[in-house]
């Protein structure tokens, strides 16, 4: 394992490869850093660039990108207060009060080494899990994998905040896209409404781009599209001493291990992601606490505990979508479509049969947080000063992209009307209250799960197999314990509600 | 019921049916009252919505370049509308050096092809 690991950092400290990922990087830290657009959304603006490259140089990118937009989003939520992405909140909390309590500089740079370590503590699990967890799913059939899909599926329903009912009908509705055109077992075509062209399926990236960009970027323009985050006009003064945040962070090994090790649980689990995985985080900081009454008003642990857990985080996702083929959140799932482009099956078999990739993206995800490292290290002042691009100028380049990227697909302007449409479906789902996560994993999965769930009973008729198949079994256990936790999560949560509101009438 | 095209699409299709039904019983039964909605700016998200449906029906037509740049000037110019001679500028140099940008790296350093305008030829 290590010496693939060793050949695969040597591999990828070739120019060829050294390029995308630096590029995807600096990318990355700039999208990041920009409020109002998110990590999935940067990765998908990247996308089209890739399909003309080396699957490995794409994966390298989007690599980049994931590592360079965890860390990018730090420095808006220490120096201008406003999270640069969703994962990037909690270290509002404390990064923005202690920047301005006139320690910008030491706010800053905790954030960026926890980022960095929590991301290498991350790669140590990456390395060393995916390989044996692969080799676990190998030894699924049919019965194992439709209920892996289907508690992937339930978990995501069951987290997200609004009600989930809603939830479970999103992944529905995700997994009716997939019946549309294509029969993946029989090939046959079905539902096809006539439209020759559907005979093949609804391609899942153009859902998945239309659906995530529209609904960030129209709710954004209906906020009112026009003010760009307030500029500090005086030049802040960024110097400290590293050997001494360092040391802060250090110093404290517990928290630095604990917050990376949320992080990871959070990325191995699918499609959450970092925005849960930060806020996590740092109520565990909280509560480990001694004095959990000075959180929020600038102390360290709060920006250790975000930081370190949301680029953890990215590593736990790669070991999901890299051992099981099922991806642990949208910039995975646009990276499974890469892959799928590049004519490369993910899944347990993904490992033994690529090991010189599967190894490059390990050595890509190692060697992306020193380059991120040295990128802020030259250049953090100018991410600030990118910062400031109008979003009215933003906006109609990011959609340009979309449009580039679903149309470079399928050469065709059939998988950019699917983004168009999917755009609008995006956006109304959000107004309705109906997580995009969900739909987003039921497109992906749905015709994993037909196929499994077809296979399995062709094989053998009897329908208890699903429950008697003791792996089988423990997965859909685990399917319905966490739909029976999300609902008691959701009545725990109404009922905080409800007193809350009747102590404060106003509200 | 017979293992066939028709087998997944049924069960994911009922599913569905029930799922909808739970959420329209719980619509009807929760007791709470809908918050006051924020002053949001729907007509923008409409016109937004609008001016892209034009630019991926005018696509084929006018070709990748004209439709690209003047979706680029129309959505600039709808989200910031620029003042005097200085604001058009702005709108012009962005959606010019975008277009050039975006279609130079396409379809000289990807090879990207991207489409040319039936109309335009262009």
């Amino acid at each position: 394992m290590f010496e693939l690991l060793g050949a695969g950092i040597v591999g990828m400290l070739h120019v060829k490869y050294m390029v995308p990922l630096f590029i995807g990087s600096l990318i990355g830290v700039v999208g990041g850093a920009l409020p109002g657009i998110t990590i999935t959304m940067t990765v998908i603006v990247v996308l089209p660039f890739t399909f003309g490259l080396e699957p490995l140089q794409g994966l390298a990118c989007m690599i980049g990108v994931y590592v360079g937009g965890e860390t990018g989003g730090l420095i808006t939520s220490c120096l201008l207060g406003i999270p640069g992405k969703p994962s990037a909140v909690a270290t509002t909390f404390d990064g923005y009060p202690m920047a301005s309590k006139g320690e910008p500089g030491r706010a800053l740079w905790l954030g960026i080494w926890a980022s960095i370590l929590g991301g290498l503590l991350g790669a140590v699990v990456l390395v060393a899990a995916t390989g044996p967890l692969a080799q676990l799913a190998l030894e699924f059939g049919p019965w194992e994998y439709f209920s892996l899909f289907i508690l992937a599926l339930s978990m995501v329903a069951g987290l997200v905040e609004s009600s989930l009912v809603k939830g479970l009908l999103s992944g529905a509705l995700g997994c009716v896209v997939t019946i549309l055109g294509n029969d993946p077992v029989m090939g046959q075509p079905r539902l096809t409404l006539g439209i020759e062209w559907l005979e093949g399926g609804v391609p899942f990236l153009p859902v998945l781009i239309g659906v995530f960009a529209f609904a960030q970027i129209m709710g954004e323009i209906e906020k009112s599209a026009k003010d760009s985050p307030e500029v500090l006009t005086q030049a802040v003064n960024l110097r400290v001493s590293h050997v001494k945040v360092l040391w802060e962070i250090l110093s404290r090994p517990f928290l630095l291990l604990w917050a990376s090790f949320i992080g990871l649980v959070i990325g191995v689990l699918p499609a959450i992601g970092g925005s849960a995985a930060n806020m996590l985080a740092y109520d565990q900081a909280k509560k480990f606490s001694k004095h959990p009454e000075k959180f929020g008003t600038g102390v360290p642990e709060g920006i250790i505990a975000s930081e370190s857990s949301n680029n953890a985080n990215v590593a736990g996702s790669l070991v999901t979508i890299m051992a099981f083929g099922i991806p642990g959140d949208a910039v995975t799932a646009v990276m499974l479509g890469a892959l799928t482009i590049h004519g490369i099956q993910s899944g347990p078999l993904f490992i033994s049969q690529n090991p010189v990739l599967a190894y490059g993206m390990f050595a890509a995800y190692i060697l992306a947080h020193p380059l991120v490292l040295i990128m802020l290290f030259v250049g953090v002042r100018w991410v600030m000063k990118i910062v400031i691009v109008p979003k009215s100028i933003l906006y109609p380049v990011v959609l340009v992209l979309c449009v580039v990227g679903a149309y470079a697909l399928g050469n065709s302007m059939a998988t950019v009307y699917v983004l168009l449409i999917s755009g609008v479906l995006g956006y109304l789902m959000v107004k309705f209250g109906y997580p995009l996560a969900p739909f987003i994993l039921g497109v992906i999965l749905g015709d994993q799960i037909e196929i499994n769930l077809v296979r399995s009973i062709m094989t053998d008729a009897n329908p208890w197999l699903f429950l008697t198949r003791p792996i089988s079994g423990v997965l859909l256990a685990a399917s319905v314990a966490s739909i029976a936790a999300a609902l008691w999560q959701h009545r725990r949560m109404q009922r905080k509600l409800a007193a809350d509101a009747d102590g404060d009438a106003d509200f | 019921m017979p293992i066939g095209p028709g087998y997944y699409p049924r069960i994911v299709l009922a599913i569905t049916a029930l799922l909808a039904a739970g959420v329209v019983a719980a619509d009807f039964f929760s007791r709470k009252e809908q918050p006051k909605p924020r002053q949001l700016n729907y007509g923008m998200v409409a016109a937004m919505f609008g001016v892209f449906g034009v630019y991926c029906g005018a696509l084929p037509f006018l070709g990748f370049r004209i439709a690209t740049l003047l979706y680029i000037a129309a959505t600039n110019t709808m989200l910031d509308m620029p003042k005097g001679a200085k604001g058009w500028a702005r709108v012009a140099a962005v959606s010019i050096i975008t277009t050039v940008v975006v279609y130079y790296v396409f379809e000289r350093y990807l090879t990207v092809l991207l489409p040319r305008g039936r109309w335009t030829d262009f």
